[in-house]
């Protein structure tokens, strides 16, 4: 017989949200990227003075344009508890597709930028399809489109390169092409996209879909949100923001080949700036803003690397692979050990 | 105080009509039940009853293998969670599951958020003056912007009573939904249900407490084995004629023949063991043959202190010892070696590899002492010793190829027991050794600890029913807030007394 | 008193059959349109050298995604350990020089493991970041001229032949025959299996979870190492790109020979055959003229097939298959609750 049951578990009073405003600021992913880049540009100064040159800072923020684009995408992916892993082939197909567009048949950067963003959606589609109707895992089923891309990207190319890109394209990407005095126009469309993405991610009844399919896919389902059609929608538009960032990648290099993208670890830049933005693999957490802010923190990091501390670039990938080890280690959230026990001890209490 | 449901004439009323549903085994047979608008309905039984089953194909959670279910006259369909609750029924699950880290706010709305203009846009404004509204309701006075997994837990529950009314549901379940809450807190539940009920809501409930059932129900139905077994309207019934509905029979326990054999030495002994917060300084020593049991309330503290035990928590301050072997730090691997082996409560997860073969599911604790030769292990002389050992633990098995998630519970159950033995234990913890387990193979999980005690195993075991803790031991410990609050020996040991000590109360 | 019988032997695995025959096939297709392709005598087996470095790796990965993990880093410590032994060729005996390298990548195989044990990181992004770390390594110390021309002893791991058998297959044959019998009937490989299938319930039969998680990935970076071995003798040069290159397809290779990718189910014996499979596919489609990067797109789209097709078959023999994956892929991203109640 069970008479049993009913606990008397000593359950904690409600925390009172009295930290202070301060403690509670510090405790944000966003505000600790902007003191830690503080810190560095003060570092690398010492070391070398000419860093804090216009030149330089805004340098740092036209070279995280085309990752911030990037991880954009990967946010909305990563916030519903997935991963692409062939964002990098989606940008160097966008840019060679434009590239050639623009080089051979003279098409202009607005019909460009929608030419980029229809490539990368299609693609995303791909993804979509595996991930959200076959219910293959995102990680093998991206690695998988990540060398079909790859493939397509070269065949597109016939081993060929792009470097004949008009200025109409180009003259974007340089730091001294302004309309609001001293920012460069490239990163006004990086933080615009910045804002748009956070507008739809924090306002839209879509965005706070993605965030509760992550955090909980099948509470999620059973308070009837579409789960699958979300998660769909997430890979189409990490698609079509790798496709913008791969005219990105046009206006700042001026040329495209059959490796682009993949020879500069688009993949992990994205993800890496995802994470150190604050967005966690495990879904459910993570901003735009974050996102944004992970992509400048990379920037800024890897230029401190080589022009104040002389590190070769070969070096660079290592260190984005640090950071990533350490932006996860700083977030005790993220950990599958503190999972499992808070898990564990969920289950534990419901007797069936 | 405000409440944003609408009061509307009338109610809801909610039929089940002869409900089938078997899992393996038959779970309800021909269950009819109707929920009336302005009562609590409350459905007891033993574990296994089919009770949440019931609230579950109620909610749309599962589909019933037969029979309807009739809201005010129109007969649902296929039902979806999340078509019942367009459909304004909810069911408020033993344990919250809500967004962690989403607001509170923005759980309530959880799926039916309130759209703005053009459909596109989330109306925040109105979200939140309605919010603020149905907190108070349900008496949470918390900031809707604070994430939902800073709650404790006992909020979380009244926070997703508050998402059944925010998304105007008029039928709502609550399945067992003190067991995680203190009794303080369950009395702000309490308030709550009457309430609801008072403004004419359907309310659907169930619990094992009998105070809360008596306190609570206008409507109470005794479900056993899947069927309808009693129909009571509030004050129409005795506490005894409930238990005696539930079990089926007078409480005429075939109590374990008293063996005229003292017991031997001390095998495991626990002295002031503390792991925080659950576990706060617990003694206990087993014999050798004897059978003691470890009485209390889900949620006292029984189970960590076998986890600290084995070595799966780490304890803060105490000393464990098994045959005079200090294992107090030792992990489950060298408990395992020194003899001391645990049953865990959660079969499907600690338990079982549901897609793993018997012989090696049975083995699974012993692999440093299989047999084999330069470090390659003999699996046919593996497979004939699990056999042996499964065939003297009487599992109903085809092959021993099959998978383990192929079995029964009890088979499953029975498997384990296997595992354990195999590790030679000399003492063995088995935690609810029957959960899951259907009626008929309980007796023989018995006849196995019995049999295993008179080898000279000594056994402590862990139950949430107190029958078979009245059945099964020599000696009983009750656990209450992570102490022994009390022991009780031979036949001092009947329902009553182990319930009282359980409960906290003596 | 019950009767349990021991069971038959184990069936010819379906999967297995199917992958056999797709070999078969595979093989007849191209000694029929491309007469080249046998070559004569043992000319079928030199047509593979060029995948072994990727089927040895297969065989390090097999074994970390049995547990359910996953090893990104494998293909970099490979080109790492293929230029370590280059350099250190250039100064030292053969042997000290291999010694020197699988010494390197057993020990970026343990680091590998201890985060993923003991901080509780995801795999994926341990191994992600040590990819790049692994890559670094291997790009500087190969510097702008890499170690090359190696002696012939060294290079005969790599193209040389014994008894008309390259010695590269002979590595892979040994690589896979201990993986197999590291898996099938060590105790290190039940432990590896059971906690592919249900970590917690191995962790509640007293193994020692976190110690086998780093054994596996230990090991994962030593067979990376002699796979970046192999690759050095075949290319006769220390080539800092050269591992990365092997990656999809291995992983391509496991997945395909039903290795699970959730952990716990899968044979090795098919992975090999899988490795063959797409070993004879890719040299088939360089030989009839495809480029190396069509190829790779090739390898690309055969993952993906082998999934779905895969995920269908055990659906037809299984229809809550489609339930309990999705159920494995919560739980590979074990879904955090709240602590609330102790907060």
């Amino acid at each position: 017989m069970t008479m049993s049951v009913t606990a008397s578990r000593p359950v904690a009073r409600p925390t009172q949200s009295t930290r202070r405003p301060m403690t509670t600021a510090l405790a944000r992913r966003e505000v600790q990227i902007v003191i830690a880049m503080l810190l560095i540009v003060g570092v690398s100064t010492l070391a070398y003075p000419d860093f804090l040159s216009s030149r330089v800072i805004a340098n740092v923020f036209i070279a995280a344009m085309v990752t911030t684009f990037v991880s954009l995408g990967q946010t909305f992916v990563m916030l519903a508890r997935g991963i692409d892993l062939s964002v990098a082939p989606i940008l160097g197909l966008s840019a060679v597709v434009v590239g050639f567009a623009a080089q051979d048949h003279g098409l202009g950067l607005w019909r460009g930028l929608v030419l980029g963003a229809v490539v990368g959606m299609v693609l995303g589609v791909g993804n979509a399809v595996l991930v959200s109707w076959f219910k293959l895992p995102p990680i093998i089923a991206t690695l998988g489109t990540f060398s079909v891309y790859g493939g397509l990207q070269f065949v597109v190319t016939g081993g060929q390169q792009v470097d004949q890109i008009p200025g109409q394209y180009t003259q974007y990407g340089i730091a001294t092409h302004t309309i609001v005095p001293g920012v460069p126009v490239i990163l006004l469309a990086g933080l615009a996209a910045t804002a748009l993405v956070s507008w739809v991610l924090r306002s839209t009844v879509f965005g706070r879909n993605v965030y509760a399919t992550g955090d909980d896919g099948e509470a999620a389902f059973r308070a009837g949100i579409p789960v699958r059609r979300i998660t769909f929608l997430a890979y189409v538009l990490c698609g079509l923001f790798a496709g913008i960032a791969g005219v990105v990648y046009l206006t700042r290099t001026g040329s495209a080949d059959s490796l682009t993208g993949t020879q500069t670890n688009e993949n992990l830049n994205a993800i890496a700036a995802a994470l150190i933005g604050g967005t966690a693999l495990t879904g459910g957490r993570g901003t735009a803003v974050g996102s944004f802010l992970g992509s400048v923190f990379l920037s800024l990091t890897l230029s401190a690397m080589g022009i104040a501390f002389g590190v070769p670039n070969e070096w660079q990938p290592a260190g984005i692979g640090v950071l990533i080890l350490l932006a996860v280690v700083a977030d005790p959230r993220a950990r599958r050990g503190h999972a499992l026990t808070t898990l564990r001890m969920r289950l534990r209490r419901s007797a069936r | 105080m405000m409440l944003t449901v609408p009061t509307g004439k009338g109610g809801t009323t909610y039929e089940a009509h002869s409900i089938d549903k078997a899992f393996s085994v038959p779970v309800l047979r021909r269950v009819d039940v109707v929920f009336h608008p302005g009562e609590i309905h409350t459905l007891v039984g033993e574990n296994g009853a089919g009770k949440s089953t019931l609230l579950k194909i109620m909610s749309g959670v599962y589909a019933p293998d037969g029979g309807r279910r009739i809201l005010d006259g129109e007969e649902l369909g296929h039902l979806t969670p999340a078509e019942a609750r367009r459909r304004g029924i909810y069911l408020v699950p033993q344990e919250p599951r809500l967004m962690p880290d989403l607001s509170v706010a923005e759980n309530l709305y959880l799926g039916a958020l309130p759209r703005g203009r053009f459909g596109l846009t989330v109306d925040w404004r109105r979200a939140r003056d309605t919010t603020s509204g149905l907190l108070e309701t349900v008496g949470l006075s918390v900031d809707p912007r604070m994430l939902a997994g800073r709650l404790p837990l006992a909020h979380q529950q009244l926070l997703e009573c508050a998402r059944a009314l925010a998304q105007g549901c008029r039928v709502i379940f609550f399945d067992e939904p003190t067991s995680p809450l203190t009794a303080h807190e369950a009395d702000t539940l309490f308030a709550l249900m009457r309430d609801l009920r008072d403004r004419g809501l359907t309310l659907g409930f169930i619990s094992h407490r009998f105070d809360e059932v008596e306190d609570l129900s206008d409507r109470i139905t005794v479900l056993r084995d899947g069927s309808v077994v009693g129909r009571h309207e509030r004050g129409t019934v005795s506490r005894p004629a409930l238990i005696e509905e539930m079990v089926g029979r007078a409480l005429t326990l075939t109590r374990r023949t008293q063996r005229d054999t003292s017991p031997g030495e001390v095998v495991l002994s626990v002295e002031e063991l503390v792991s925080p917060p659950e576990v706060n300084g617990m003694s206990i020593d087993v014999r050798a043959g004897e059978i003691v049991g470890l009485a209390g309330l889900v949620g006292s503290g029984r189970t960590e202190l076998a986890e600290t035990v084995f070595g799966l928590r780490q304890p803060t301050a105490g000393r464990v010892t098994v045959m005079g072997r200090d294992v107090t730090t030792a992990g489950p691997d060298r408990c395992i070696a020194d003899g001391l082996v645990y049953l865990a409560e959660d079969r499907g997860r600690n338990g079982i590899f549901a897609d793993v073969d018997l012989g090696t599911n049975a083995t699974s604790a012993v692999i440093g002492r299989l047999p084999g030769r330069v470090g390659l292990l003999d699996t046919q002389e593996e497979a004939r010793m699990a056999q042996r050992m499964l065939v003297r633990m009487n599992v109903k098995a085809a092959t021993m190829t099959q998978p383990i998630a192929s079995l029964s519970g009890g088979n499953q159950q029975k498997v384990l027991f296997a595992r354990w033995v195999l590790a030679h234990p000399r003492v063995a913890i088995f935690d609810e050794p029957t959960r899951g387990v259907d009626v008929g193979a309980k007796e023989g999980i018995y006849q196995i600890i019995e049999d295993l005690a008179g080898e000279g195993l000594a056994t402590l075991v862990i139950s949430s029913e107190l029958e078979e803790l009245v059945r099964l031991c020599d000696r009983v410990y009750a656990v209450y807030e992570g102490r022994i609050v009390g022991q009780l020996r031979g036949d001092a040991i009947t329902v009553d007394s182990v319930g009282e000590l359980a409960v906290g109360a003596a | 008193m019950t009767a349990i019988s021991l069971g038959q032997r184990r069936r010819l695995p379906a999967w297995g059959a199917i992958l056999g025959a797709l070999l078969v096939l595979e093989l007849g297709y191209f000694s029929v349109t491309n007469r080249n392709f046998f070559g004569g005598g043992t000319g079928m087996l030199t047509q593979i050298e060029l995948f072994i470095p990727t089927g040895i790796l297969a065989m390090g990965l097999a074994l970390v995604i049995l547990t359910g993990n996953i090893d990104l880093s494998a293909g970099a410590i490979a080109s790492l350990s293929s230029v370590v032994v280059g350099t250190q060729l250039e100064s030292g005996t053969v042997i000290g020089a291999i010694v020197v390298a699988l010494v390197v990548s057993t020990v970026i195989g343990l680091v590998n493991g201890l985060i993923v044990a003991h901080l509780g990181i995801d795999s994926l992004l341990v191994t992600l970041a040590t990819q790049f770390i692994a890559s670094s390594l291997a790009v500087s110390l190969a510097g702008d001229n890499p170690p090359q021309d190696f002696a012939s002893l060294f290079l005969t791991l790599g193209r040389g032949t014994v008894a008309g058998v390259p010695v590269a297959l002979l590595i892979f044959a040994v690589v896979a025959a201990v993986v197999a019998l590291l898996v099938g009937r060590s105790r290190f490989g039940r432990r590896l299996v059971l906690i592919g299938h249900n970590a917690e319930a191995a962790r509640y039969s007293g193994i020692r979870v976190a110690r086998t998680t780093v054994g596996v990935f230990t090991v994962s970076g030593l067979i990376a190492g002699i796979a970046g071995i192999v690759l050095a003798a075949y290319f006769n040069a220390g080539r800092s790109d050269s591992g990365m290159a092997l990656l999809l397809p291995a992983i391509t290779c496991v997945v395909l020979g039903g290795v699970d990718i959730f952990g716990g189910k899968g044979r090795v014996g098919e992975v090999v055959v899988a490795v063959l499979l797409l070993g004879f596919l890719t040299q088939g489609l360089l030989n009839s003229g495809f480029s190396s990067l069509a190829t790779t797109m090739v390898t690309g789209l055969l993952l993906i097939v082998a999934l779905v097709v895969k995920i269908a078959f055990e659906v037809r023999s299984d229809p809550s298959v489609l339930a309990s994956t999705a159920d494995r892929l919560r739980r590979r991203f074990a879904p955090r609750r709240p602590a609330a109640d102790h907060g």
